[in-house]
């Protein structure tokens, strides 16, 4: 499979990527690591004119400790970077545990921390072939208007299927995004849309340009599970992190979200509320698995069957918060 | 001394590992010739569908567009067996499954061709579809092929014995559904070939042919393409460059490599194709989705007393190896236990996907599996050890079975008693932490097919030697290195019958115009059959450099003995042999100058100097003696099964007999996650009767390849389908194991030493694949107490079975389709795929596309 044409453009500095972003609005597409965007061209999903490589720009690569006010991850960091940072690792241990379960070790290598935030949703039916697509008849996320994992639905629900940005969510992570108009600041928590296609609130001449870990979210325990077939090299079926803070052996303050079951990784809903304040247990942990298995929404847009995967979410779940709570 | 080998039995490196581990090895997709272009294929995108019109002509027009073949440029048909020539290269009016060929166009690069596809334009009238095999059997219209009714490509019904006899002396009878799910070799190397016609200088016009293929039939290849471009095979050149590795996939014809060639002739340039991972999941050729109904009966003492199996494969929409699986599936019953009374009844059905052919343990894997899965049901019932049950059904060799197999070596016995050692069985087995289990099962396979899918006398393999003066010996092989190593394993026996180091062998193989016909690298045939043709041809030349030797040494040929680049009267050697002299390439370095030197006096020289009779010459010297006398030295030897081997006379039974067979016996420990269904392999031991390890190295590595292998088709590697859609056709869905989830694999050589192998040499890399999916199910089955019937055995699956087990909330994961399988489970993979209406085919309306065209942007 070839690569669509196109004309390759590097940007030195953030502002010169947002004037390119901004001239070619439309018809160009930023590369980080590529690890996904060159796949995906060559089974077309898509042909840009322009792919700008960011991977020049030096202000936004690396780890920084702001003291007093958390970390500060640019979006050029690789994934092995983060998978060995010592202060994130100590501090934020759920986001180096889903690091490195990402792709294979050669992946993380080449794979970026903005890309894996901006990671396209997936699906069985939209990551194939141009002749493959053809021959299905296309699919609403890419040149057609069905969607065959809900047939007769207008909704597309590829799975958004990166492992960090679940551990990002227990993070109260916040992303900064710049534009034309200047950089501005989101909560990871708004950046998703829960659309298949429209997945993420990036305009196309907007950057991503920094993760915050804020101060507030360090030294929680962290536990990131995935369920994948192969020890390596898998996409997520369904991911589970948690982030647990604990005083006098009860604990303090908690936060649980899943990916790769929905559009967008997801909080799930109550599960905070169900454990701050109590000593986990067995049973506790079971009931947070249950609110998370009713979080997600898992279709056959990937391997396994929904049921199962979420049935996975589930005891991955309940794993999760028992070793959050006794690490 | 039958043990006193120099070359052969030591662990050695492949001959051609340095030029593949350093990347200076060329691959067909390496290659390049000036001139030449891309081809891309147009596929279908339709399980089922005439042809009504094809417009080539926009493509045609597109610039750096050479040329369009189409199935009219070549409309004969072709299949790799005689009774199924029922493949078109490209399609003449009908295609039968989504990615069945269409065209191709030939470009100046790839991109162009891809683009050009897109102007193609073809107008089918779809027809219905059959995705189900015991659906597509009750086909009364619209059939796959006109001359197969009822959709089926071949059925055989085999009883030998009296069956029903021997199920009413069994004390207990086990009968179940077993199903294999679809899998595929998934090689390295995607195909490639390469096409190029000479030019005829009178004419101008496209003569002689030359083909690089990666290939594992240069021979079959070149019979083919004689047939489909209506050329004499002595104008077609077949040349094999190295091969990333075959497993069956490159084991027959495969389109792209007769398009490559119909496309060159066309565009009158050299055309190259490689498949993309996709096209390669379309070309397959792999294992079928099989579904098994065993019945085994046994006798308390643990005596199996019949065996009744029927057995349904999904061929897929062409016959390819497909009558030859159905066989193997019902033979193979046979030549592992003693098994008095068998009756077997195998359908091979055509359905609208690609079709399956051969694949590592060609036939025998999935039968495997369920019996030996239902053997230790069988065990449990009478309350027998899993090793003592298959230790009371041995063979006693020499014997012919029942269905007309010879058995004459036979180390399953040992492997059996290996492996339990090795695993500790005795101690363990049964008293593992919760969990966690440990299960045996047993395989076989043939050291090459008796009988040659060409029926034919010919010799299944021949090999040529030519010595010179300079001392080499060139050995041609008509046999395919497709990284077995085949051409170590031709190098290792000339060296060793000639007494020579194995740097002065050279090999040249699988080259049409150069080699000898061998048919093949398949059925594990190449080191019993090339091998036996290797030790005659180097046996012949030998004779040669013995007489004359002996004439220079005064004495009878009999008493020189061929080792270490010298040849010696046999009491010389005895000296030699204790001080051990291990000759290398380059320590015989002081000898070949001398020898040099005399070749450049000339012979008379030399034969004045030789004058007096020595104990021992050189290997140079005997060379130059003897070619003094008779000229340059060549030998050819040929190898032709033995008529005892070819087996009985009914109707299919010249499929299974095979002049050897492996023995393979295998102990897996698992644990399972009870809560997830997850299944973990942590250790693997298996036993392999190959007759003599002529490379033990290599034996270790096949043993572990297959191991792994079938650890794949075992727990993760399926295809899955979608009404025709194969929805994981790349190496991201279809998951082959990655190497955090492979196990520790304790590879234990048994050598049982043929009567008839090359140095009593039997088969070592299909053989072991098939006892590892019974022996990971049986390992589960102690672990947590289910039987797994359908494999892979997915956590999903695995879950289900653990949940109907424990009457626990059901995972209403689907209905069963298998009705021994648990009740509430349907598969994500499995039949209920086929079912359902599946998506709205949309016509390729172009002005839908044109619509969505014009509103992308933002995606
Ligand atoms: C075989 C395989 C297995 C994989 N397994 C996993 C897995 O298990 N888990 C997982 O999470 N991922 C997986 N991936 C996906 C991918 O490798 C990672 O998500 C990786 O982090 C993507 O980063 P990248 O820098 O390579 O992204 P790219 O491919 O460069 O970009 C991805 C997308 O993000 C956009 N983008 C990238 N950076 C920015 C930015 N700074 N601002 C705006 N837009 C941006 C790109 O335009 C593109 O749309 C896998 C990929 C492969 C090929």
């Amino acid at each position: 499979m070839s690569l669509p044409q196109f004309q390759l453009l590097f940007a030195q500095t953030t502002q010169e990527a947002v004037e390119l972003l901004t001239k070619y609005a439309g018809k160009i597409r930023v590369l980080a690591g590529g690890t996904d965007l060159i796949p995906s061209m060559q089974q077309k999903l898509f042909e840009p004119d322009y792919v700008l490589d960011i991977r020049r720009i030096a202000e936004i690569g690396g780890i920084r400790e702001l003291p007093g006010s958390g970390v500060e991850i640019g979006a050029l960091t690789t994934l092995t970077m983060i998978e060995h940072s010592e202060v994130l690792r100590r501090r934020y241990p759920v986001l180096t545990e889903a690091a490195a379960t990402v792709a294979s070790p050669l992946l993380r290598n080449m794979g970026t921390m903005g890309g894996n935030i901006c990671l396209d949703t997936r699906c069985l039916w939209y990551n194939q072939s141009l002749t493959w697509r053809q021959a299905c008849g296309f699919c609403i996320k890419k040149d057609g208007d069905l969607c065959h994992v809900a047939p007769g639905g207008t909704k597309c629900w590829a799975a958004f299927s990166a492992d960090t940005p679940a551990a990002l969510l227990c993070l109260n992570a916040e992303l900064e995004i710049v534009g034309p108009s200047g950089a501005r600041r989101v909560p990871i928590s708004d950046f998703y849309t829960g659309l298949g296609d429209n997945y993420r609130r990036l305009q196309a001449n907007e950057l991503l340009t920094r993760v915050f870990l804020p101060e507030a979210s360090a030294d929680y325990r962290g536990v990131y599970r995935k369920l994948r077939i192969r020890g390596s090299i898998d996409y997520p079926l369904a991911g589970v992190a948690v982030a647990v803070k604990r005083s006098n052996g009860r604990c303090a303050d908690a936060r649980v979200a899943i990916t790769a079951v929905n559009p967008a990784p997801v909080m799930v809903k109550g599960a905070r509320e169900a454990l701050v304040g109590e000593v986990i247990d067995e049973a506790l942990a079971e009931r947070i698995g249950d609110l998370a298995a009713k979080t997600a929404k898992p279709l056959t847009t990937s391997a396994l069957t929904p049921e199962y995967r979420r049935e996975m979410i589930r005891v991955f779940t309940k794993r999760s918060v028992l070793a959050a709570a006794q690490s | 001394m039958p043990n006193d080998f120099s070359i052969i039995g030591k662990p050695m490196a492949m001959v051609d590992a340095a030029e593949k581990t350093t990347g200076g090895g060329k691959y067909a997709d390496d290659l390049s010739l000036p001139g030449m272009l891309v081809g891309k294929i147009l596929h279908s995108p339709y399980p089922h569908a005439r042809i009504k019109r094809m417009d080539t002509s926009r493509a045609e027009k597109l610039n750096g567009v050479v040329a369009v073949a189409t199935g009219q440029d070549a409309p004969n048909p072709y299949g790799i067996l005689p009774v199924g020539h029922d493949e078109h290269a490209l399609a003449v009016d009908k295609v039968r499954y989504v990615g069945d060929n269409v065209a191709c166009v030939a470009a100046i690069d790839e991109a162009t061709a891809e683009k050009a596809l897109r102007l193609m334009e073809v107008d089918y009238e779809v027809l219905p579809a059959y995705f189900d095999p015991e659906e597509s059997m009750k086909a009364q219209a619209d059939l796959i092929h006109d001359n197969k009714p009822n959709n089926l490509e071949k059925d055989y019904h085999h009883v030998f014995g009296d069956p029903e006899k021997g199920f009413a002396e069994a004390d207990h009878i086990a009968e179940g559904r077993f199903i294999a799910n679809e899998v595929t070799h998934a090689a390295m190397e995607p195909h490639s070939t390469l096409a190029a016609f000479d030019i005829d200088s009178q004419s101008g016009k496209p003569a002689r042919l030359t083909v690089w293929s990666s290939t594992q039939v240069p021979y079959y290849l070149q019979h083919k393409l004689s047939l489909v471009l209506d050329m004499p095979m002595a104008q077609i050149r077949v040349i094999k460059p190295l091969v990333g590795g075959g497993f069956g996939g490159k084991s027959e014809v495969i389109p792209l490599e007769i398009i490559s060639a119909i496309t060159a002739r066309k565009a009158r340039r050299p055309v190259k194709i490689t498949y993309t991972r996709e096209e390669v999941f379309w070309a397959h050729r792999g294992r079928p989705r099989t579904i098994i109904d065993l019945k085994t009966g046994i006798t308390n003492q643990g005596h199996i007393t019949a065996v009744k199996a029927r057995v349904i494969q999904d061929g897929g929409a062409y016959c390819s190896y497909g009558v030859v699986t159905i066989l193997y599936s019902g033979a193979l019953l046979g030549a592992l236990y003693d098994i008095a009374h068998i009756q077997y009844d195998g359908y091979r059905v055509l359905t609208n996907k690609p079709a399956c052919g051969a694949m590592r343990g060609h036939g025998t894997v999935n039968v495997r599996f369920a019996f030996e899965s239902q053997l230790d049901e069988l065990a449990a019932k009478i309350g027998m050890d899993a090793v003592e049950v298959r230790r009371r059904n041995l063979l006693k060799p020499p014997t012919i079975t029942v269905n007309g197999l010879r058995v004459q070596s036979y180390g399953l016995p040992e492997c059996i008693e290996k492996v339990a050692e090795a695993s500790g069985w005795k101690a363990r087995k049964g008293h593992l932490p919760r969990g966690r289990g440990l299960g045996l099962a047993c395989s076989h396979y043939v050291s090459g097919a008796a009988n040659s899918i060409i029926r034919s006398d010919m010799p299944h393999s021949t090999v040529n030697i030519k010595i010179d003066r300079d001392g080499g010996v060139v050995v041609y092989t008509g046999a395919a290195e497709i990284g077995q190593g085949s051409d170590t394993m031709t190098a290792q026996i000339a060296a060793e019958v000639l007494g020579c180091s194995l740097g002065r062998v050279k090999i040249f193989a699988a080259d049409t115009d150069l080699t000898p016909i061998d048919i093949g690298s398949y059925s594990s045939r190449v080191t019993f059959m090339a091998g036996n043709a290797t030790l005659r041809a180097a046996q012949e030349v030998k004779k040669q450099i013995a007489s004359a030797a002996a004439r220079k040494m005064n004495c009878s040929p009999e008493d020189l003995v061929f080792r270490d680049d010298s040849v010696r009267k046999r009491d010389a050697h005895l000296e030699t042999a204790v001080l051990g002299g291990a000759s290398q390439p380059g320590s015989g370095a002081s000898v070949a100058g001398r020898v040099e030197g005399q070749i450049l006096r000339g012979s008379l020289q030399q034969k004045r100097k030789d004058e007096a009779p020595k104990d021992s010459m050189s290997f140079e010297e005997a060379v130059v003696a003897a070619i003094d006398f008779h000229g340059a030295l060549s030998g050819t030897g040929s190898y032709a099964p033995p008529l005892e081997a070819r087996g009985g006379k009914h109707k299919g039974a010249g499929v299974g007999p095979s002049p050897a067979y492996s023995y393979s016996a295998q102990a897996a420990e698992v644990s399972v996650d009870e809560e997830t269904g997850e299944v973990a392999v942590h250790k693997v031991w298996a036993a392999h009767d190959c007759g003599r390890a002529l490379n033990p190295v290599s034996v270790e590595g096949q043993i572990i390849g297959s191991v792994w292998m079938g650890m794949g088709q075992a727990l993760s590697e399926e295809m899955v389908w979608k009404d025709g859609m194969l929805m994981n056709p790349g190496l991201l869905e279809y998951r082959s194991p990655s190497s955090v989830e492979s196990p520790e694999v304790e590879p234990i050589i048994v050598e049982s030493v043929d009567p008839e192998g090359p140095f009593g040499a039997k088969e070592c890399s299909e053989g072991s694949l098939a006892a590892t999916i019974p022996a990971i199910a049986n390992a589960i089955y102690d672990a947590v107490g289910i039987r797994l019937h359908e494999s892979p055995f997915t956590p999903e699956r695995v879950l289900a079975a653990l949940r109907t087990k424990k009457a626990q909330k059901k995972i209403n994961l689907t209905e069963g389709i298998d009705p021994t399988a648990p009740a509430g489970f349907r598969e994500h993979g499995g039949a209920l795929w086929f079912r359902g209406k599946g998506p709205k085919r949309h016509p390729l309306d172009p002005s839908r596309r044109e619509v969505h065209e014009a509103a992308r942007g933002d995606d």
